[in-house]
């Protein structure tokens, strides 16, 4: 069964990450260079018409954009079209994004999940992703966690606290949740496609959902 | 609906994943909690950002990148900022 967590980026055993150092990365999503603008910086610059605003927000962001899409639809060059797109959108949708109403790298994240799953829809590789994702063999965390190097994990101290919490939950709650999440699949499609039932599939995805937004929730509240 | 069903279901609602016949019951609570319902919801679009952060970046190609900044230079020529939708 497929994680929902990157499979370099599980948090290895021994190797958590030490929450009081990671403050810097759960504050700001990704390291950046002191006095460096905030993201909500850099879409107030977008919004004014600021290209280079818009430059800096491709090179903080546009990996873990990338990684995102490549996750949805498997294809190093639609990925690249695609993230070319989006970072057209956000720069033409700038006028849509609002700090009071949450941060910038949520919206873009919501702005780039919809968009590849569109994707998807759209090239008819639905079909396709799921005859791949029925074919593939399970893949072991443990394998993911030693693709990982010393200074993936340093360097990815937001990732793996992520990974953490993600990989806490029971693997069929992570199942659900990686089919609605980055497949785009409803609660019928997930039954549909896993022979669970419909009723099972909402509540695995009721609770592994619920246990993941209070495990960030508390690793805010701690930070 | 009680507040904690309203709950599970927008964490369902964000993600895409609530099925059309929920989506109308969700609605209707979502009017009857307000404020503290919006409030919920855009705490709960941080689900995405935890997704995607917990993935490893990719490498993002440069050659896209100035195919990028090269278009929204030749749009900007023509205009102050973003264009309107």
């Amino acid at each position: 069964m497929s994680s929902v967590v990157d499979p370099n980026l599980q948090a290895a055993p021994g190797s958590e990450p030490d929450v009081a150092t990671s403050e810097k990365s759960m504050t700001s999503a990704v390291d950046r260079e002191p006095g460096a603008p905030s993201d909500v910086d850099l879409m107030l610059g977008i919004q004014s018409g600021d290209a280079d605003a818009l430059s800096q927000l491709y090179d903080r962001y546009s990996g873990i954009m990338k990684a995102l899409i490549l996750r949805i639809i498997h294809n190093e060059t639609e990925a690249d079209d695609l993230l070319q797109e989006v970072f057209m959108e956000i720069w033409n949708q700038a006028k849509n994004f609002s700090a009071e109403k949450g941060k910038a790298l949520g919206w873009m994240v919501t702005l780039t999940r919809r968009r590849a799953i569109d994707a998807l829809r759209k090239k008819q590789a639905y079909a396709r992703a799921e005859e791949r994702l029925q074919a593939e063999p399970e893949r072991q965390p443990l394998a993911w966690v030693e693709n990982a190097t010393e200074k993936d994990i340093e360097a990815g101290d937001t990732r793996v606290l992520m990974a953490k919490v993600i990989n806490s939950l029971p693997e069929a709650q992570q199942q659900v949740i990686e089919l609605a999440f980055f497949q785009g699949m409803s609660q019928r499609e997930i039954a549909f496609h896993t022979n669970i039932p419909l009723g099972t599939v909402k509540t695995r995805l009721e609770l592994g959902l619920k246990k993941i937004y209070d495990g960030l929730k508390e690793l805010r509240d701690e930070l | 609906m009680s507040f904690e069903e309203f709950q599970n279901c927008a964490r369902l609602y964000v993600i895409g994943a609530l099925e059309p016949e929920e989506l109308q019951d969700f609605e209707a609570a979502r009017k009857q909690y307000g404020p503290a319902a919006e409030d919920f919801i855009n705490q709960c679009y941080g689900l995405h950002e935890a997704f995607a952060l917990s993935l490893k970046p990719a490498k993002a190609s440069n050659a896209i990148k100035d195919k990028l900044m090269s278009m929204v230079r030749e749009r900007g020529q023509g205009q102050s900022g973003p264009r309107s939708a």
